[in-house]
């Protein structure tokens, strides 16, 4: 097969022998697969052809007029190392040309005492060699690019355990200037006891049983303290034969996973244990209504023993089927509608049977797409606050009653008090009056009578004694004296009338209609008012303001005298007084007479009327029917005072069947 | 010339006798005095007065009373009753108690006179 001369491999000779030049190159034409590219006559030329481009093989003579013996060899190879030289050896020193290939040439071949055939084998062999060491040296410095660049710690031990082999991270982590120095020995001179022991025992184990050790987390001590998780992997470490002669390991760092990994394993042990200790009832179920996670709480509420016992099982499994459906219903219903129930109040049983109230919020659990996976429940029980707040609201209530109580008592011991101040003080305005009134007119009486006599002494003596002027003059005298007597007297009975009543005609219904307007607050349920007001009925000359008062006293009377309600009726007429009747008699001066027309008003209840007995006690200061803390007692007597000094009558007497009636009657 | 005939109750007897005594010197009057007051109506019965005074305040009965038994007769029953009393501040007269005219005490000869014409005319002569 003959190949173009581009296909042919190129050789380059260095030689300076013109005679073994030609031999050569006659020699290199006859393989057919080679040709002489150059020729360079001495070591300097031959590596300028080196430089300037690239053979496939040099044949290099050793001695050279430039350089002789291994040093020649030394030179090219350094400015070719890639390039396979065939060193040419004169016969008497072929021992230069082993030297040569021990320092890196592929063959040596002994000047004129080889052929052709043996010339084209060596350079075949030659070029295949190289490229196979190429091919491995490649290999190995990716091998080796791996060992020292990996952060993975790599080593390679003998059937010892001792160390043959590490690389740069081991180197680092044993902090060795250099792989070498850890060679020979073992795990023990660099690990705590315990780990070396554990190390060789494990790689004991690999090489008996050819299996290796695959992902061991192990935690690694070294002898200076530091400490560090790892991923062992460690496989056992054949020979050519397949014999085992050690174990070779590798082993990640994976303190900081492990570190993260014990982080999260606290989380969630601390979660746990958050959820477990916190009272609320938690628990998390699928689009079923099967428990997936739950709390002591839950469990104690529903009577489970353990998660385990909850786990996979359904409400329906634990409650009463009724309440079990309200539950799952109301589960359900989160999960369909997506929205979340929050605070809703909800009834249970405990396992025992007893009702609890619950404030539950229920959420919908989603995963990451927003799909509704289950619903978490939270349900806090909140049967003793509900009793509580319920107490509190009643106690509240009680407190807020008692206090409106007690400021209506206030309300009405304050008025009670104030009406009792200004009834004192008008009955003590009213008594002195009277007792001056009294008073005045007794004084007038017994004295006004002798003057009356003494006047009508100076009449009769002016009669008879006219013509006698020192008579008449003594008669005036005494008669002034007695002018003067009956002027001191009329003074102090001026000062006694009942002139702090203001007297005007005034209409007796009128004050009526304004007064039961007055007291309208008091009427209770059941209570009715009847007017029987005579229509014309005559003025009567009226304190109104007093007047008021007495028929406010009255009136509030017979209201107080009916507490189950009842009629109520008010009467008023005029009459003429045509002969002395018991019902208006009075022991007092000032009686009516005949002939006079007197209003009369009456006021009627159907209440439970005045015991006889102390009917001739009501107008007494402080005497009062009524229950203690309701009456002042001194309402009638005021009364009583009122119309004495109007002139009028006042009669209180019980209705036969009925309950009391007190009859004013007044003068026109 | 008829006298006219008065009655005078009151239980003040130095009053009355001296009224009587005045009043007989003064004019044409026939005075009759009675200082019981429980016998007025008696005496006015038998005695048939034209005008009669009355105390109020005497101690066995009430002038009120007095009067209403008086009234009450049928005989008496148009006689006039002329009050006398000492609890009045007013000086004299006019004024009526209960539907009566009143003097108040101490009263005047004059003014006891013009009572008696006002109610039953002047003296005829």
């Amino acid at each position: 097969m003959s190949l173009s001369s581009r296909e042919k491999f190129r050789v380059l000779l260095i030689e300076d022998n013109p005679r073994d030049v030609a031999l050569l190159r006659e020699m290199i034409e006859r393989t057919g697969r080679f040709r002489l590219w150059q020729v360079g006559a001495s070591l300097r030329q031959g590596i300028e052809f080196l430089e300037q481009g690239v053979p496939d093989i040099v044949l290099l003579d050793l001695h050279l007029p430039d350089s002789r013996g291994l040093d020649t060899f030394t030179l090219a190879h350094d400015a070719a190392p890639e390039l396979p030289i065939i060193v040419l050896s004169e016969r008497d020193d072929e021992d230069y040309g082993v030297r040569a290939v021990h320092r890196g040439a592929q063959d040596y071949l002994v000047k004129g005492a080889f052929e052709f055939q043996v010339l084209l084998r060596a350079m075949r062999y030659a070029i295949e060699r190289m490229a196979t060491e190429r091919a491995l040296a490649r290999e190995r410095d990716l091998l080796q690019t791996l060992l020292e660049n990996i952060p993975d710690r790599i080593y390679f031990k003998d059937c010892n355990s001792r160390f043959v082999r590490i690389n740069r991270a081991l180197t680092e982590l044993l902090r060795l200037e250099k792989p070498e120095d850890a060679y020979g020995k073992s795990d023990a001179d660099f690990y705590d006891p315990a780990h070396a022991a554990s190390a060789r025992e494990d790689e004991i184990n690999v090489m008996a049983t050819g299996e290796p050790l695959l992902g061991k987390v192990e935690l690694e001590t070294l002898t200076d303290g530091r400490r560090s998780w790892s991923l062992t992997t460690k496989m056992p470490l054949r020979d050519a034969r397949g014999e085992i002669i050690g174990t070779c390991g590798i082993s990640r760092e994976i303190t900081i996973l492990k570190e993260m990994e014990d982080r999260l394993a606290a989380e969630r042990n601390l979660l746990r244990s958050v959820i477990d200790n916190l009272p609320d009832s938690i628990f998390l179920k699928d689009c079923e209504g099967r428990y997936l996670l739950d709390n002591a709480a839950h469990r104690y509420s529903i009577g489970a023993k353990d998660q385990e016992d909850v786990l996979g099982r359904t409400v329906f499994d634990f409650l009463p089927d009724e309440l079990a459906q309200r539950f799952h219903a109301s589960a359900m219903a989160v999960i369909a509608s997506g929205e979340p129930e929050i605070n809703e109040l909800e009834q249970t049983l405990t396992p025992e049977r007893a009702a609890r109230a619950l404030l539950t919020t229920k959420v919908p659990w989603r995963d990451d797409d927003g799909q509704v996976l289950g619903v978490l429940c939270i349900a806090r029980d909140i049967t003793e606050q509900k009793e509580a707040a319920e107490n509190l609201r009643q106690a509240n209530y009680e407190l807020a009653r008692s206090r409106e109580e007690i400021v209506v008592k206030m309300e009405e011991l304050q008025e009670a008090h104030q009406e009792l101040r200004s009834v004192q003080l008008q009955l003590i305005e009213a008594e002195k009056m009277k007792s001056i009134g009294r008073l005045a007119a007794g004084v007038a009486h017994e004295v006004k009578n002798p003057l009356a006599v003494l006047r009508m002494g100076l009449e009769y003596l002016r009669a008879q004694h006219s013509g006698d002027e020192t008579a008449m003059s003594v008669a005036q005298e005494m008669w002034d004296a007695v002018d003067r007597a009956d002027v001191v007297i009329r003074g102090l009975l001026d000062f006694s009338a009942p002139k702090q009543l203001e007297l005007a005609p005034t209409s007796l219904n009128g004050i009526i209609e304004h007064t039961l307007k007055l007291v309208r607050c008091e009427l209770k349920p059941g209570m009715r008012v009847q007017r029987e007001l005579q229509r014309d009925l005559p003025p009567v000359r009226l304190d109104a303001p007093k007047i008021s008062q007495v028929f406010i006293n009255v009136l509030t009377n017979a209201m107080h005298a009916m507490p189950g309600g009842g009629m109520l009726t008010v009467r008023t007429y005029s009459k003429q007084l045509t002969g002395v009747g018991a019902n208006i008699a009075d022991a007092r001066s000032e009686s009516f007479r005949v002939g006079e027309t007197l209003v009369v008003s009456e006021v009627e209840d159907t209440g439970h009327g005045i015991p006889e007995g102390k009917l001739a006690k009501i107008f007494e200061p402080f005497f009062t029917t009524k229950p203690t803390g309701k009456g002042t007692g001194l309402g009638l007597s005021v009364v009583k005072t009122i119309i004495d000094l109007h002139g009028g009558t006042i009669d209180v007497r019980n209705v036969p069947g009925a309950g009391a009636r007190v009859t004013l009657t007044f003068r026109v | 010339m008829t006298k006219k005939r008065v009655l005078i109750v009151d239980d003040e007897s130095g009053f009355t006798r001296l009224l009587k005594l005045t009043l007989e010197k003064t004019g044409p009057y026939t005075v009759r005095e009675e200082n019981d007051g429980t016998q007025a109506w008696l005496v006015a019965r038998d005695f048939m007065p034209d005008i009669v005074f009355l105390d109020v305040v005497m101690p066995k009965v009430d002038g009120g009373e007095v009067a209403q038994q008086i009234r009450s007769d049928p005989l008496l029953e148009h006689v006039p009753i002329i009050f006398l009393t000492a609890i009045v501040s007013k000086k004299e007269g006019g004024q009526e108690i209960g539907g009566f005219p009143f003097l108040g005490k101490p009263v005047s000869l004059d003014s006891i006179v013009k009572c008696i014409d006002e109610h039953l005319g002047p003296p005829s002569e």
